[in-house]
Formats: C-alpha cells, sequence, structure tokens
C-alpha cells in the first residue's frame, strides 16, 4: 500500500518509533490492561528515542512530523501532518467512545445499539485512513477517560455523541482552509460531510424532526455551520484524552 | 437549459482587475492573526469587507448560487403549499428553507454585481416528476435528492477555491448544512443515513454515482485496511460500511446534468 508521500516531509522533524499495535484493545474486556501498556510504551519512548520537535523546525523552518516531548504529551507536528494527527485524534476518540458506549451503556433499545455500532464502524474507517496516510508520522494510540459520561443514561450517552461529532464537523471545517496539499483536502471533504450525518442522526435519537435535530443553534444566520481551529477543537476534547495533546505547531490561517 | 452558457460567460471575466481584488482579500488574511480569524465578527467583517473577484471563485460561487436558488425556491413553494408538509416535519421544512434562503443571500453578498439572478424553475423536471408541491413522496424525494447533490457539488468545487481561505471556509460552512438536511430527510424517509449507489430511496442513480469508492487518496485501499478490524464481519458487510463512511463529489458538469432538467430557464 502505498503511503502518502506528499505528507513525507522533507527535513521531518522526528518521527515517533513504531509502537507495537494496541488495535486490539477494543475486542478485549479490559481496558485497563492495554492502556496500562500504551503508557509504559510512550514513556520509555519519550526518555529514549525523542527529542522536542522544535529543533527541527528552527533549523529547517519545515513542517515536522508528531513527537512525544520530554513531558510526554504529544505533538501532532505541523503542516498536513498535524491537520490529520488533529483528524486522527477526533476519530480515535470517537472510537473509543462509541465502543465504552455500546459495552457499558445500560437501558438502550436494539435501534439505539445498532445506530451506536453503525457509528463506530466508519470512524474505525476514517481512523485506519489517517493511520495510513500518516504512516510514520501517525502519533500514537491514545488513552481516553469517558468517566464524565454518564452511560446509565440513554440520553447521555447520546448527546456526548452528538458533541464529539459536531466538534468533528467544526474542526474539518475549521481545518479546511489550512490544508495545503488538495489531495488531503479533498478527503477531509468525503469525511466532513459524514461527520455531519453522524451529527444529525444522534441528534435525531434524541429529538428527531425538529430544530434540534438540524443542528441549528450551530448555524448562524447567513446559515453557516460552526467551524473550528485546531487550538479550540483540542480545548474542547482534552478533557476527554489522557495524554497531553499540543497543536502549537499546527499551521495558522 | 443554459446555464453552460452563463458559466462561459463568467469566464470572460476581467483578469486584470480580479487579481487586485484577490491580492487585497490576501493580503488581509496574511496579516491577521489565526485567533481573531476565529471568531465570528471577524469572520463577517472579512467576507463583507471584499467581493469576490478571482474569476474561478466567481464561477464556483454562481454555481454555487443556481443550486441555492433551486432549493430555497423549492422549499418556499413547498412551504407554501396547502396540505403538503404533514404538522410533524413542519419545523424540519421551515428551517431547512431558511439556511437555503440564507445561502442565497449569502452567495450574492460575496459575488456583489456578479451574481446571477435566479432562474425560472420547473420542479416537476418537464413531467417527470408531476406532482411535486401536491404529492408529499414525491417532495421528499426531490429533497433528497438536491440535498445529497448539493453535498456533492460543494464537495466538488472545494478544491477550487483553495487559494481564496475565507471563501473556502465558507463554502465548508455551507457543505456542512447541506449534509445535515440530507441526513434527517433520510431519516424522515427511513433510509440508511448514509449515501452509497445502493440506497438510492428513488432518487436518479446519477445523484449516487460513483459512491461505492472503497479506495482513497490514490489508491488507499480501505477495504485491506480495515479488515481486521471487522473480523467478525462478512466481506459484503464491511464494503458497505467502508463505502459509507465517504461521501464523494461530483463534477459541475455531473451536477448540471442532474440539476439542469429542473432549470427551466436563465434569466437575462
Amino acid at each position: 500500500m502505498e503511503k502518502l508521500n506528499k505528507l513525507t516531509v522533507q527535513n521531518a522533524g522526528p518521527t515517533i518509533p513504531v509502537i507495537p499495535s494496541v488495535e486490539r484493545r477494543m475486542f478485549l474486556r479490559s481496558f485497563g490492561i492495554a492502556s496500562a501498556t500504551t503508557l509504559a510504551l510512550l514513556s520509555s519512548c519519550a526518555q529514549d528515542n525523542l527529542v522536542a520537535p522544535s529543533k527541527s523546525l528552527s533549523r529547517s523552518g519545515a513542517r515536522t512530523g508528531a513527537a512525544i516531548l520530554p513531558d510526554g504529551s504529544i505533538d501532532l507536528g505541523s503542516g498536513d501532518i498535524g491537520i490529520s494527527n488533529l483528524a486522527y485524534t477526533l476519530d480515535q476518540l470517537e472510537v473509543a467512545f462509541y465502543m465504552t458506549a455500546v459495552e457499558k451503556a445500560s437501558g438502550l433499545s436494539e435501534m439505539d445499539r445498532k445506530v451506536l455500532m453503525e457509528l463506530h464502524d466508519h470512524e474505525v474507517v476514517h481512523r485506519e485512513f489517517f493511520k495510513a496516510l500518516l504512516g510514520d508520522n501517525a502519533i500514537p494510540m491514545l488513552d481516553f477517560d469517558f468517566s464524565g459520561v454518564d452511560f446509565n443514561q440513554r440520553n447521555a450517552v447520546f448527546d456526548a455523541a452528538q458533541q464529539f461529532e459536531d466538534v468533528g464537523v467544526a474542526a474539518f471545517n475549521g481545518a479546511g482552509p489550512l490544508i495545503q496539499d488538495a489531495e488531503v483536502l479533498k478527503i477531509a471533504g468525503k469525511m466532513v460531510s459524514v461527520e455531519a450525518r453522524h451529527a444529525t442522526l444522534t441528534r435525531h435519537m434524541l429529538g428527531p424532526r425538529t430544530y434540534f435535530s438540524l443542528g441549528h443553534e450551530l448555524i448562524d444566520d447567513k446559515g453557516l455551520d460552526l467551524h473550528l481551529m485546531p487550538e479550540q477543537v483540542l480545548a474542547k476534547a482534552q478533557r476527554f484524552i489522557k495524554q497531553k495533546i499540543s497543536a502549537v505547531n499546527l499551521p495558522k490561517m | 437549459m443554459n446555464l453552460f452558457t452563463i458559466l462561459s460567460d463568467i469566464e470572460k471575466v476581467n483578469a486584470e482587475a480580479s487579481e487586485r481584488f484577490l491580492f487585497s482579500r490576501r493580503k488581509l488574511l496574511k496579516t491577521t492573526s489565526m485567533a481573531a480569524l476565529a471568531t465570528p465578527a471577524f469572520f463577517a467583517a472579512t467576507v463583507n469587507k471584499a467581493f469576490a473577484a478571482d474569476a474561478d471563485v466567481v464561477e464556483v460561487l454562481n454555481f454555487a448560487l443556481t443550486l441555492e436558488y433551486l432549493e430555497a425556491e423549492f422549499y418556499k413553494k413547498g412551504n407554501m403549499a396547502a396540505n403538503l408538509i404533514p404538522q410533524s416535519d413542519k419545523q424540519v421544512f421551515m428551517k431547512i428553507a431558511e439556511h437555503e434562503k440564507q445561502h442565497v443571500e449569502f452567495l450574492k453578498s460575496q459575488l456583489g454585481d456578479k451574481a446571477k439572478p435566479m432562474p425560472e424553475f420547473d420542479f416537476t423536471a418537464n413531467g417527470m416528476f408531476p406532482d411535486p408541491f401536491t404529492n408529499y413522496p414525491v417532495f421528499l424525494t426531490l429533497s433528497q435528492a438536491f440535498e445529497d447533490t448539493g453535498v456533492r457539488a460543494y464537495k466538488g468545487q472545494a478544491p477550487k477555491l483553495k487559494d481564496d481561505k475565507a471563501v473556502l471556509l465558507a463554502a465548508l460552512k455551507i457543505h456542512s448544512v447541506e449534509a445535515r438536511h440530507a441526513a434527517e430527510i433520510r431519516l424522515i424517509r427511513q433510509l440508511r443515513v448514509w449515501t452509497s449507489e445502493q440506497e438510492t430511496g428513488g432518487v436518479p442513480a446519477a445523484v449516487y454515482k460513483g459512491e461505492n469508492e472503497t479506495h482513497h487518496h490514490d489508491g488507499i485501499d480501505l477495504m485491506t485496511l480495515v479488515d481486521e478490524h471487522f473480523y467478525s464481519m462478512n466481506g459484503s458487510a464491511v464494503e458497505l460500511i467502508v463505502r459509507e463512511s465517504f461521501d464523494e463529489p461530483l463534477t459541475k458538469e455531473e451536477v448540471m446534468a442532474i440539476a439542469g432538467p429542473f432549470i427551466k430557464s436563465m434569466m437575462p
């Protein structure tokens, strides 16, 4: 499979060494074991192999790959790598959320469960796409904390889902103009409308055939949807992610 | 249908004047911090300040305006028709009509005096759909067709707006609203929310042509990539997931082949 050579930038900064896949953890009963393994790997990587990406940035003035900083936080990288890693972060979050919901939530109808699984499956495809696109520049698998979500309340589950999906839509919208490669822009366009369909479905599960299901409170008086710039996206997503994520090297308008 | 003439007329726009306007817009963007740009007030000010003047951008925006005119007029007529939309769905169509009208106004504000006037529409498409405003299932079918085509149309044009970040951002912000509309209409029709060539809901096949793509970005094969994650499913179930995970673009020509029969005449 051919990786994105356009994303493999000259003078790319340090990349994250290969971390053994924890993909299959979503099929494991215990999230705890997988998380501990990931954290141990992350900390050893940070000690042994990596330097801060700022060095290569100042040397080349060019874009740089993702990196794990000495304090264990994760830098998404710059340019299209950084934007793709931001999308990869959100897709990881959504996959983990839907899997947790399907496993933990109570009071779900068969239809509720079917909807959550479909959303989960799409997000797996999106996540795997970005993972392949990024290749060695992909950030590692992250660990999540959904303790703020009441999985005993069916509506709380769909409310959280709707918020994740709306952040996804706004994130892609805000990132679009920051993307350099036209091919990456095309791909982002192919996914953002699916995220918007997800957002509508999760809203529809709470209030079908209403202003709410159309996302009206996000849409301004010109009929334009919300957009969020990368730092704003992380401000909303960080509390669900155990590792500290940095978008400091992402492009600016 | 003479939309193509209109579009070729646009190509004759004075290129030199375009350059000047474009430069000022780009300069404005370059000298502005991201934080300021993220605020809605700034965004509104920027897009109002300079009319789109780059010939390519004007062409894209007028193409979008044509589709928005079509949608706005369609929903206006639908909302006005007695006994068409059941009470349960009135909120949806009032809100969609409002959005489409706002899109028309917004695009006109971007185009200034380059905005094309609204053409005359024939929502029966020369008799193909005889009763769109008295037969609710037909109205819903057309609504789905227009919204899903709209999503694909904006998606196809977005790369052409790459050099004008403010306009690209606005187009993306309309694009996702159209996708929200399309999804809610498909839910009302009890269809799958996601697009594929299989789930047309009676809409002409051209609207979903190419939606079964499973390779993206020059050959990344999603079927192979996700195989291990869906090992408990059979191949056709996995293929459906992969198809539905991505919406595909349409070219302007493909969109006009779909929308053309609904456009009776362009006013002078």
